[in-house]
């Protein structure tokens, strides 16, 4: 079955054209080029990604990244014309897993889109805790205290990274290549943000983690 | 308060103008004589003189002698507040010259008032002593004794009178006979209140035994256990049946010395609520005028830290409130071009965005279509093919270029900030390394790593991202430029600062060519084909990543025998780096076979040099 794909971008021209090539590729791409129909376009059209310019008329990349992320896990990659850190960094706290800066090449869009719809692999049934976090693997499910958390799938993923290996420290461009599927080097900002965003969801404090924590001038380890 | 003890007896220098003997004299009893006034002279100038020693004694070693640690410390806490307080020092000074002043006016009152005193009185004691003297001398001369009972009775009876002469001060006298006369008919000696021979100075004696005139001199009397009065002993010589006696009529100063006592006590006490007083003014008079200026100082110190809005209190019309209005005007205009400026800055921060925005949507499109159209090259005839080629390439230059321009555009807009944290150089080092191996290959060049090893490690704080970007320029640069040539990086670093240097043995550069090299859309030789179509911006954007970083970067060539540019960073974010552990070029220059050295000379005459940030003298300590 060919995988759905949302086109959020107002660019007609470059719109149809990430269509031709998502066809090419095997997709099955859907358009929208209004922010403030996105949400509607989202539901009707069902698409297992999103593809979102941060640049919208009426409402904005961002705005309508946190209406579909309030429901549903669906991955959204954005698409950044400005690579200024903060618009960056804005759009990934919003809610999307990863980001393309244009101007990008078809193969580079391609092998982002098939990272984040990485079929999951057939999980045994595993459950891992770090401090007082439990995480069931299979069943795709945190508790804290006996209270159910809800993680995107790309949080997911990062939790049990960190989990299944809770003596190793993991730099940010191993996370980039385990998590996200990336073999070079993108842009670590991103292994980040989405910690950030993992630890406002887990972490009882967010500003002394227990969960996940820091190594300074290396990276991340899972805490005890 | 002073002492007459202190003051050394004169003789009365007046005793050549001694009053003529009784003759001339009224007659009159002593009782009918004008009462007899105090009389001091030079002791009292002498009294303040030694006062003054004293107490400028006193003073010197209260100022000087440490009185304890507390005063040490204190003496520094002076120091300091002397150097950094204008009203401090003002005050000081004022209450410094007030004192001067006051001790001066004191003193000259002092002895004025002192002096006049004791003239006042001097001169009262000879005119009463000249007139008792010549009673007493005329009621000798018309004595009829004959016997020494009855001559002593008389004398005595006709003393007596002296003593009732003065009233103000008690008038004592003593009566001895001129040592050295045969005369069976002689008075022993007569004295009243205790006065002996013994007090009386000799000098005065001597004086009055050899001459006859009146003469005088001031001592010193004991009053009471162990106190001692100021006193005028006036001595004359007097006749009593042909047999000379030395009359000497004592006054007691001590109404006079209590009287200048006061005098002086009510000086000292004004000039010290005068100083005191003047202290006050000062510190009004300071504190009004410094205040404003302190005042203007905060102020002032605010705006510099960015607080524009930052103004004075403008309080009526006087110099003050005219400092305080200029100056606001002068923050208004200042406060006025920052805010221009910086609106300035955001609009061209804004307008770089904004055009950046706007090119890359439709430079993603024709990118996408170039690439698919490029795909497909192979199903094209020969023209189409070849046009969908250039197609291609140009585009990807095109971008290249684009990306090139709104990273300087963001630099010269000052919107580029520095994203460090610590990491591991080497980290980027191999990451370059791996990425340039194509590079490499297509070069025929072989890229080598020499790493010093020492204790300090390798972590630096940088923001990777634009560390990378330098990297990746000079190697990629070397590169191309190597003809062929091993490319070697060198690495080294000591406790605060991390060097890279990356040297080729390729064409090499000129003086010229050294110093355009960072110089934007240089090319180091026009004439050769622009063959990895490169923007020539590369080393002006690597020149402003280093400065961002507080780093140095540095270029070396020698034509034919290849250049060296040499990254300098400093450990920590925001410190300074030291010299380079890396000499440039590491190893020397003509080693053009590309072997490493391990020890670096400096570098001979013959090579240019270039810096692009700072002024680090080069140092030819490569550790290598």
């Amino acid at each position: 079955m060919k995988a759905r794909i949302l086109v959020v971008d107002d660019d007609e021209a470059l719109a149809e054209m990430i269509g031709i090539v998502l066809r090419n590729d095997g997709f099955e791409p859907f358009f929208c080029a209004d922010g403030a129909q996105a949400l509607a376009a989202f539901r009707s059209s069902k698409p297992d990604l999103v593809l979102l310019d941060l640049m919208l008329p009426g409402v904005d990349g961002i705005e309508v990244c946190r209406q579909i992320r309030a429901e549903s896990d669906v991955p959204i990659v954005m698409l950044t014309a400005k690579s200024d850190t903060s618009d960056v960094v804005r759009g990934l706290e919003s809610g999307a897993d990863d980001y393309v800066p244009k101007p990008f090449k078809p193969a580079e869009l391609v092998a982002r889109v098939r990272a984040r719809l990485r079929p999951g692999d057939q999980k045994a049934p595993e459950t891992l805790t770090i401090a007082d976090v439990s995480i069931d693997v299979a069943g795709h499910a945190v508790h804290r205290a006996g209270k159910k958390i809800s993680l995107t799938p790309l949080e997911f993923d990062l939790l049990v990274a960190l989990a299944r290996k809770p003596w190793q420290v993991f730099t940010r461009e191993l996370l980039l290549e385990q998590v996200w599927g990336y073999r070079h080097a993108a842009d670590t900002r991103l292994v980040n943000v989405h910690v950030q965003r993992l630890r406002s969801k887990i972490e009882q404090d967010p500003e002394a983690p227990e969960v996940v924590l820091t190594v300074r001038g290396v990276g991340y380890r899972a805490g005890q | 308060m002073t002492k007459l003890e202190e003051h050394k007896p004169q003789l009365g220098g007046g005793s050549r103008a001694a009053l003529p003997a009784a003759g001339s004299e009224p007659t009159d009893g002593p009782a009918d004589s004008p009462t007899p006034r105090l009389a001091r002279l030079p002791m009292i100038l002498g009294r303040i003189k030694g006062s003054l020693r004293r107490s400028g004694v006193l003073l010197l070693r209260w100022v000087l002698r440490p009185a304890g640690h507390w005063l040490d410390r204190r003496r520094r806490g002076v120091r300091r507040r002397w150097r950094t307080s204008l009203q401090f020092r003002t005050v000081l000074v004022t209450l410094l010259i007030a004192f001067i002043a006051l001790v001066g006016v004191g003193a000259y009152l002092s002895s004025q008032i002192a002096n006049g005193l004791f003239q006042e009185r001097l001169q009262q004691a000879k005119q009463e002593s000249s007139r008792g003297i010549s009673q007493v001398q005329e009621s000798f001369d018309n004595a009829q004794l004959s016997d020494v009972p009855a001559a002593s009775t008389y004398v005595r009876d006709t003393l007596k009178l002296l003593e009732v002469g003065g009233t103000d001060d008690t008038r004592r006298y003593l009566m001895v006979l001129v040592p050295g006369q045969n005369n069976s008919l002689f008075v022993a000696t007569v004295s009243s209140g205790g006065i002996t021979p013994a007090i009386i100075p000799d000098e005065l004696r001597s004086a009055v035994q050899g001459h006859s005139g009146q003469y005088w001199q001031s001592m010193s009397l004991s009053a009471g256990s162990n106190e001692e009065h100021p006193a005028l002993a006036v001595g004359s010589n007097v006749n009593l049946l042909g047999t000379h006696y030395e009359l000497y009529l004592i006054y007691d100063l001590n109404n006079a010395q209590a009287t200048l006592n006061y005098i002086q006590s009510v000086l000292w006490l004004g000039g010290g609520i005068l100083l005191l007083l003047i202290g006050g003014i000062a510190l009004y008079v300071t504190r009004n005028v410094v205040l404003p200026i302190s005042q203007a100082a905060a102020v002032a110190e605010k705006l510099a830290s960015g607080q524009l809005q930052e103004r004075m209190v403008v309080r009526g019309e006087d110099e003050v409130a005219r400092l305080a209005s200029s100056f606001n005007r002068m923050a208004n205009s200042l406060q006025e071009q920052i805010n221009q400026l910086a609106a300035l800055s955001h609009m061209q921060q804004s307008f770089v965005s904004d055009v950046s925005h706007e090119l890359r949507t439709p430079l993603t499109t024709v990118r996408m279509a170039a690439e698919v159209l490029f795909d497909a090259r192979d199903s094209f005839d020969p023209v189409n093919k070849r046009s969908a080629e250039l197609l291609y390439h140009q585009v990807e230059r095109f971008q290249a270029l684009l990306a090139d321009l709104l990273e300087i555009s963001r630099f010269d807009a000052g919107a580029a900030v520095l994203d460090a944290e610590p990491g591991d150089i080497y980290a980027v080092i191999h990451n370059v390394m791996e990425g340039a191996q194509p590079l490499a290959e297509r070069c025929g060049s072989v890229l080598n790593l020499a790493a010093a090893t020492d204790i300090y490690g390798s972590v630096v704080d940088m923001d990777p991202r634009r560390i990378d970007r330098i990297l990746r320029n000079l190697v990629v640069n070397a590169l191309e430029h190597g003809d062929g040539k091993p490319v070697e990086i060198f690495v080294a670093s000591d406790a605060d600062t991390i060097a890279v240097a990356v040297r080729d043995h390729g064409i090499g550069m000129s003086a010229g060519e050294v110093t355009r090299a960072f110089d934007r859309f240089w090319r180091a030789d026009p004439a050769r084909a622009r063959t990895t179509g490169g923007s020539g911006l590369g080393l002006a954007i690597a020149t402003e990543d280093t400065r961002l970083h507080g780093g140095l970067l540095e270029a070396w060539g020698k034509p034919g025998a290849g250049s060296c540019f040499r990254l300098t960073l400093p450990r920590r974010s925001g410190a300074a780096h030291g010299p380079s552990p890396v000499g440039l070029p590491p190893g020397g220059d003509d080693d053009a076979s590309g072997n490493l050295h391990l020890t670096g000379e400096p570098a001979p005459a013959a090579e240019f040099e270039a810096k692009v940030t700072g002024t680090d003298p080069l140092s030819g300590r490569a550790v290598l």
